[in-house]
């Protein structure tokens, strides 16, 4: 029997696909990558970020890392996103190696979550 | 319906018919058709008419003689040995042979095999239906040409081939043909006696039969023999020894008769239940079919749809069990070799599904199925984000 190449947890996520869809009025930033795009969206209160949407075209650990990592960031430091490692998510939800690819550009769009929302913020303090 | 899946999945294997499992149970205690069917006495000789008895009724269904079958372990086994088998029996007369990229890998991969080994094979690609187009194998056949190997019924696609034109030509070339008859065996029309086909491969589990047992046809025509591939018994005239598994052929043998009783029958329940699932499937916005609607077995649907990534649709489309490719690649996550030769992009290769339906399969499977498939798609596109500017 082939063994079920997704983990309880991401086939939950897969299922459920918290937080998918779009902030309003919230940043926007959107990366396309090793055949996958990701398009990651927030908004920040003060130095945290207050809410977090994803929208991904790609593998289901993809979308369930996108998911998780949007429900693991809200009322986080807008500043450890642009220091986001991918590599604690793909522990959590046992994503195969040779997804690795796919996973860190997910990484790519939160760091750049990051610097664009901390760009907005010194534009609009 | 199945209480926790929908399996639309035939293609890739079919649950053993009860009365098969039973005959083939019969065979292995002490009461059944246990013996080695190459021994003289009397346990041996019972166990060699279960065989005798299975050979013909499989001859029956494909319309040939008993002599010209051989039992191997399957389909893939059949292939190795027909293609093999009669290139290496010919190459003193030519080295050239002749397929197509669509074929099953059992296939593909002993062309590529005796590529290695200094034989030439021409690769004649289909048109976009997936259909051989005569003229070009007309036009790739030469003097030294000793095989063409063209499947029946295509794995992924359904696709029909021409394999009586096909045989015509090779007739008139002298030149040997194979069909890989997996996916149509017991389930279209396979004549023997009046097709001009040389060899042919065929499997018990793709129509109701058990895992492990296959047969190659050999037509008893002059030119016409293979090589062994292995050694070390006289069973079966020396063409593939070793002892029989006397469960599995009688096992094989109903499963031929029955398949040979209920064939029409079949056929007409896979076509209504096609013409409902392509109804239904098609009406979702940006799906295409893989391969000719013309020439197709019904009980093989193969579709892709735009801007959606395979291996989430596969997903998302659970209980549902279909295939994203042929059961044998769809482990591997590239897109379908096959559907790639059909002009597919390889985004839309890779969002493939084949639904393979079957003698259980009902209606409401069927609907089951349509709503699955509208509902995964319109999930995955509610959250594809835009292309980046």
């Amino acid at each position: 029997m082939s063994a079920d190449p997704y983990s309880p947890r991401v086939r939950e996520l897969f299922a459920t696909t918290p937080h998918a869809g779009v902030v309003e009025g919230g940043v926007t930033v959107r990366v396309a990558d090793q055949g996958v795009r990701v398009e990651l969206s927030a908004k920040a209160v003060g130095d945290r970020v207050s809410e977090l949407g994803f929208r991904a075209w790609g593998c289901p650990h993809l979308i369930a890392a996108a998911a998780a990592f949007c429900s693991g960031y809200k009322g986080q430091k807008v500043a450890h996103l642009q220091r986001f490692s991918a590599s604690g998510l793909m522990q959590t939800l046992a994503v195969p190696v040779e997804k690795t690819g796919r996973i860190l550009v997910l990484e790519d769009a939160v760091r750049s979550l990051g610097a664009t929302i901390r760009q907005q913020s010194e534009l609009h303090p | 319906m199945m209480d926790e899946f929908v399996y639309l999945d035939y293609a890739a294997t079919t649950p053993t018919d009860p009365r098969v499992a039973e005959i083939m149970l019969a065979q292995l205690t002490a009461d059944g058709g246990f013996g080695n069917p190459s021994s003289a006495h009397i346990v041996g000789r019972r166990a060699s008419d279960v065989v005798d008895r299975a050979t013909r009724q499989l001859a029956t269904l494909l319309n040939c003689q008993p002599r010209e079958l051989i039992w191997t372990s399957g389909a893939t086994e059949s292939d190795n040995l027909a293609i093999t088998g009669a290139a290496r029996h010919r190459e003193h007369r030519g080295k050239h042979l002749i397929t197509m990229p669509t074929e099953h890998n059992a296939v593909t991969d002993v062309f590529s095999a005796l590529e290695n080994q200094g034989f030439e094979v021409t690769w004649l690609q289909p048109d976009d239906g997936g259909r051989l187009n005569i003229g070009d194998l007309a036009a790739a056949l030469r003097d030294d040409t000793q095989l063409v190997s063209v499947m029946y019924v295509n794995n992924e696609t359904g696709v029909i081939q021409d394999i009586k034109a096909i045989g015509a030509l090779c007739r008139d070339s002298d030149v040997l043909f194979h069909v890989d008859a997996a996916q149509a065996t017991g389930k279209l029309p396979f004549d023997l006696a009046s097709l001009p086909v040389d060899l042919a491969s065929m499997t018990a589990h793709k129509v109701y039969g058990p895992k492990g047992i296959g047969a190659l046809y050999i037509a008893d025509r002059p030119g016409c023999h293979v090589e062994p591939l292995t050694f070390g018994g006289g069973q079966q005239r020396r063409i593939r020894p070793g002892t029989l598994p006397v469960h599995l052929i009688a096992a094989f043998g109903l499963a031929a008769e029955i398949a040979a009783e209920r064939m029409q029958d079949d056929f007409a329940h896979l076509q209504t239940l096609h013409d409902r699932l392509w109804a239904g499937v098609s009406a979702v916005p940006g799906v295409v079919r893989n391969g000719s609607a013309e020439y197709s077995f019904p009980g093989i649907l193969n579709v892709s749809v735009e801007d959606i990534e395979g291996e989430s649709l596969l997903l998302a489309l659970e209980p549902l069990c279909v295939a994203t490719g042929s059961a044998c690649n769809s482990l591997h996550k590239e897109p379908s070799y096959v559907l790639r030769a059909l002009g597919r992009s390889d985004a839309l290769a890779q969002s493939a599904i084949r639904f393979s339906c079957g003698r259980p399969t009902t209606s409401a499977d069927v609907d089951f199925a349509v709503q699955r498939y509208r509902d995964a798609v319109g999930k995955l596109r509610g959250i594809t984000p835009e292309r980046a500017a």
